[in-house]
Formats: C-alpha cells, sequence, structure tokens
C-alpha cells in the first residue's frame, strides 16, 4: 500500500500545504522518520529545481535524471540515520551536483570535464523584464552587460547564480562549492559583482 | 579591505555592497515580514538611494540561467514512480529511460541480485498458492486507468457495473473476477453502479474496504487522507484497517478523518456526486478549495497575485460549463480578475 498512498499523493496540492508552513528542520526529519508524505514533498518540490541544476553540468538530460533518481533511491536507503539537515534545497543542490559529476565520469564522452569546458557551465542570461530596456541607451548597456558576464568565470556565475536564483546564503553556497570558509563564497562573488557594477549603472 | 562593509551601515552603501548583502537579495527576492518591515522604512528614511536601491534590485531579479530545461511531465512520473518502486523489489523490466550502457553502472550487481531474488521469491510463494488455490487458475490481469487531472472517465467492469472514475484518480481491476468475489481498488474518487449479483463487491482503499451487493454509492479519498464514503440506493458496509465495521442506508455518509476517528453525516447529493454528471459545485468555498476544485476539473495551473482574505467564500453551481464562464461567473459575485494563458491562469485578487 506504500506505493499507491505516495503515488497517489504526486497529484495532491494539498500535501504542499501540510509541509509548506514547516520548517526544512522539520521536513527533514519527517522525511528521515519515513514519513511518505514528507517525501512526496521533497520530490515534488525539488525534482523540477535539481533538473535544472543538474542540467548545468552535463548537456546529457538522461544522466541528470539518472542521477537524480539515484539521489532519492539512496536517500530513502538511509532514512532513519539521515544526520538533520536545516537547509533542504543546500543540501540537495550539492548532492545532485556530486552525482551528475560522478556518473558523468562513469560514462564520459557527452560530459564536460576539462577546464577549457567548464567554462561552458552555468550560463547567465538577463531575463527581459528589466528596467533597463526601457531606457534610452538601455539596450547598448543591456549587451555590455550580458558580454560582462560572459567573462566571469565558470565558478563565478556558479556562485551568483546560487545567490540570486536559488537564492541561497553564502554559507550553503560556500558548501556546494566546497569552499572551507564562508567568507571564500562571499569573496568570490563580491569580486565578480564588482567587476560588473559600471555596467548596472545607469549613469555614469 | 572588500569585507569592511560588513560592519558598513546601510546609508554608506554602493551598488556593489547591495548586490552582496544576503538581507537585502532576501528581501529582493523573496520578502518576508522581517525584509519588507526593515527595507520600506528605510527606503522612506532614505529617499536619496532610491535609486540605487531599485537598480540593485532589477539586476538581482534579472539573473538566471541561461538552459533553463524543464523536466518533462512524463519523466516526472516515471522516476517518482522508480523511486518508490526501488526498495519494493518492483524495479526490474521497469525502467526503459536508462540506457544500456549504464545500466550496470548505474544499479550495482547485487541491487540487481537482490531484485531478481524478490522477483523469484514473489515468483515461488504464486506457484505454490496456484496449486492451493483453484480459483487463482483464471487467466486474469490486473488493469490500471489513471485519470490526470481535468480528465474523468467511465468504466464498464465485465460483471455489468460502471465505475465514473474522477480526474486525478485512480482504479485498479482485473480483467476478470474471481469466482466468489469482486475486488477493485481505488485511489481518489468514484462512483459506483455496482450490478447486483451473489457475489460481494469490495473496494479496497487506503483505509477501509467498502463492500455492498447491488447498490449506487460514491467513495472519495481526498489527499489529506480524510474518506468519504456517500451512499444513494442500497446498502455498504465499511471496514476500516483498525476493525471497525459501518453500516450505511441511504442517503447517509460516512466521513473517516485521517486520525481514524469517523461520523455519519447526511449530504447533498448534488455536492457530492455532481461531478460524474458534469456538475462543478462550489459551496462557501474558500479560495483554496476553488482553486484545487478548478485545477482538478480542468487540468490547469492556477497562479494567485494578491492576498487572499481570509473571509472570501464563493457558491455556485455549474453544469458542463467551459473554464471561462465559470471563471466569468466567480469574478462577477466575488471581484477577480483572470487571465488564461493555455494550461495556466492566473487570478489576480
Amino acid at each position: 500500500m506504500t506505493i499507491s498512498t505516495a503515488r497517489i499523493s504526486l497529484f495532491n496540492k494539498e500535501v504542499v500545504k501540510i509541509f509548506e508552513s514547516k520548517s526544512d528542520l522539520e521536513v527533514w526529519n519527517s522525511f528521515n522518520k519515513g514519513d511518505e508524505m514528507a517525501f512526496n514533498y521533497l520530490y515534488r518540490t525539488y525534482a523540477g529545481v535539481l533538473f535544472q541544476f543538474g542540467c548545468q553540468f552535463s548537456k546529457d538530460q538522461m544522466l541528470v535524471q539518472d542521477s537524480i533518481q539515484n539521489l532519492f533511491i539512496s536517500l530513502r536507503k538511509k532514512r532513519g540515520s539521515l544526520s538533520e539537515v536545516s537547509n533542504i534545497k543546500g543540501y540537495l543542490l550539492r548532492s545532485i551536483q556530486r552525482e551528475v559529476l560522478r556518473n558523468g565520469k562513469k560514462t564520459s564522452s557527452k560530459m564536460v570535464l576539462d577546464d577549457s569546458q567548464m567554462d561552458s557551465f552555468f550560463q547567465i542570461e538577463l531575463s527581459p523584464e528589466t528596467s533597463f530596456i526601457q531606457r534610452e541607451s538601455a539596450d547598448q548597456r543591456k549587451i555590455q552587460l550580458q558580454e560582462a558576464l560572459k567573462k566571469l568565470t565558470a565558478k563565478q556565475r556558479q556562485a551568483i547564480l546560487l545567490f540570486y536564483e536559488e537564492e541561497l546564503s553564502y554559507k550553503e553556497i560556500a558548501q556546494i562549492m566546497d569552499f572551507n570558509e564562508v567568507k571564500s563564497a562571499r569573496k568570490l562573488i563580491y569580486r565578480a559583482l564588482s567587476s560588473l557594477k559600471e555596467f548596472i549603472k545607469p549613469t555614469i | 579591505m572588500e569585507f569592511e562593509r560588513n560592519h558598513m551601515k546601510y546609508e554608506d552603501y554602493k551598488l556593489e555592497h547591495f548586490l552582496c548583502d544576503e538581507f537585502f537579495v532576501k528581501w529582493v527576492k523573496n520578502p518576508d515580514e522581517n525584509t519588507k518591515h526593515f527595507w520600506e522604512k528605510w527606503l522612506v528614511a532614505n529617499p536619496q538611494k532610491r535609486e540605487i536601491v531599485f537598480e540593485a534590485a532589477q539586476f538581482i531579479k534579472s539573473i538566471t540561467y541561461q538552459e533553463r530545461p524543464e523536466l518533462s511531465n512524463e519523466a516526472y512520473l516515471e522516476l517518482f514512480e522508480n523511486i518508490i518502486r526501488f526498495e519494493e523489489g518492483e524495479l526490474s523490466a521497469k525502467k526503459k529511460t536508462t540506457r544500456e550502457g549504464s545500466w550496470f553502472s548505474f544499479f550495482s550487481l547485487r541491487k540487481i541480485a537482490a531484485v531478481l531474488l524478490c522477483c523469484f521469491c514473489t515468483w515461488v510463494i504464486w506457484d505454490i498458492f496456484k496449486s492451493y488455490d483453484k480459483e487463482l487458475k483464471t487467466e486474469t490481469h490486473l488493469i490500471t486507468k489513471s485519470n490526470p487531472k481535468g480528465i474523468k472517465s467511465s468504466i464498464g467492469l465485465s460483471d455489468g457495473t460502471i465505475i465514473h472514475l474522477n480526474s486525478d484518480s485512480e482504479l485498479i481491476y482485473p480483467s476478470e473476477f474471481s469466482d466468489s468475489l469482486r475486488l477493485v481498488t481505488l485511489k481518489g474518487e468514484a462512483f459506483f453502479e455496482v450490478s447486483k449479483e451473489s457475489r460481494p463487491f469490495k473496494v479496497q482503499m487506503d483505509q477501509a474496504v467498502v463492500e455492498v451487493l447491488g447498490t449506487e454509492f460514491n467513495v472519495n479519498q481526498s489527499s489529506n487522507n480524510q474518506f468519504a464514503v456517500a451512499l444513494i440506493s442500497g446498502k455498504v458496509k465499511v471496514n476500516d484497517n483498525l476493525g471497525n465495521q459501518v453500516v450505511l442506508d441511504p442517503s447517509e455518509m460516512l466521513v473517516m478523518e485521517k486520525d481514524g476517528n469517523f461520523y455519519k453525516s447526511t449530504f447533498d447529493s448534488l455536492e457530492i456526486v455532481g461531478w460524474k454528471d458534469k456538475n462543478l459545485i462550489f459551496n462557501e468555498d474558500d479560495f483554496s478549495e476553488v482553486k484545487s476544485k478548478l485545477e482538478n476539473w480542468y487540468g490547469i495551473e492556477i497562479s494567485i497575485k494578491g492576498q487572499v482574505s481570509k473571509k472570501w467564500a464563493y457558491t455556485g453551481q455549474y453544469h458542463d460549463e467551459i473554464l471561462t464562464n465559470v471563471l466569468e461567473g466567480i469574478k462577477q459575485t466575488s471581484r477577480i480578475q483572470y487571465k488564461i494563458n493555455g494550461k495556466r491562469v492566473e487570478i489576480t485578487l
């Protein structure tokens, strides 16, 4: 019956309501205790996020899907003995990164591994709804900004995307990027943004 | 050096400092009570900073991935099933997506062995049972009928029973019933018109089994695990997993809460079983109920703009109506605005 319980609730939005108001710590503890609803909530909340994030490392979408599957299977197997997690998104992104890179190494070929190719990871786009567009010379500035973003290193772009798009804290970014100290993440982002500021400012 | 800004005051912040500030980014991306309270007050007190704050916010909001592949619906469901079934030892031939090359690296030999062992044990047990129980000899197979959101269907069973399966629901039934029992498994909601005969008809749910002879009734297992059986005619017996038994008479409804408590009540038959005749009913529903009913009925995704008032409630009935007409109806009485974009609907309150 566990299959069916878990399966049906995949379609049910109510599950989200139950867990939405809970802290990450509570959700994770429920999952660790074997609560299928909690697993369901984790899957529906993060499957898409993990897929998008994983695809930044590999063009091979099947490989990313397999990695997501592996990750959740291994987490479910470890239920009962999982350590506490206070930021689930950070934890899962870190795990999926490891999983994709490991699977990528095994299948090689399509996987981008060496440094020169690493450069193509985590490309940033400026979404069109920004105010830049409505202003004179804005187009020009946007192109410059886009160019400047391309010139950032893959690590800088990854950090910026984790910070803005994934809304993670410096602490979590440091963990994902394997920095020993939180301030390394701060420094990385600060330097990247400083190099961009002249293209962001309206005048001067 | 550059980290002095940790001790800097916000009024001395330059663009890049705002861009790097966690508390500021949080307000821009995902404001909560704390960030709103602070930054809105701060902007009032520091109007000279408005422009720079605006630029920083625009930049932060505009940053996004260039590659934004979406997990297809199909893959989303398949992965979920693979994950769930893995420990049940049912993975066997289910996995179509993996390419042959990575199969072995993906699942270690030990796991495959475990799966095979489970299959073998299942086969052995099944074989033993088969020799004991002649009824199982008939060549039946199970059929699964799943309705996604927005789709309802009617299913005729081998004994003449008709089942109206609601959207977002699933029914599993055998191609042929055995000589002594008619058993189906239901998740979600269905209305049953059971043909009268000697073999009992049973509906297996997560929390209970509903047993009948010949009758019309509605079974609904809602998302929060609440469970309800509403009887139109005939007689049904409900046995829950804890050993309780309740008998229902026509026009009675049994509601079982997820904590196992249950009670009988009467019901409005239009409201409870109206769905099978294409009646969409709202009865003093709050916004989240209206939202989920619409999403289920039409298979759409609704996003909300604005604040939902606690007093918001909507009552209305629609018969076989298209989405626009329903939204138009709600708009008339309850002051909403809406935009339909294919399967996505945006409602502004």
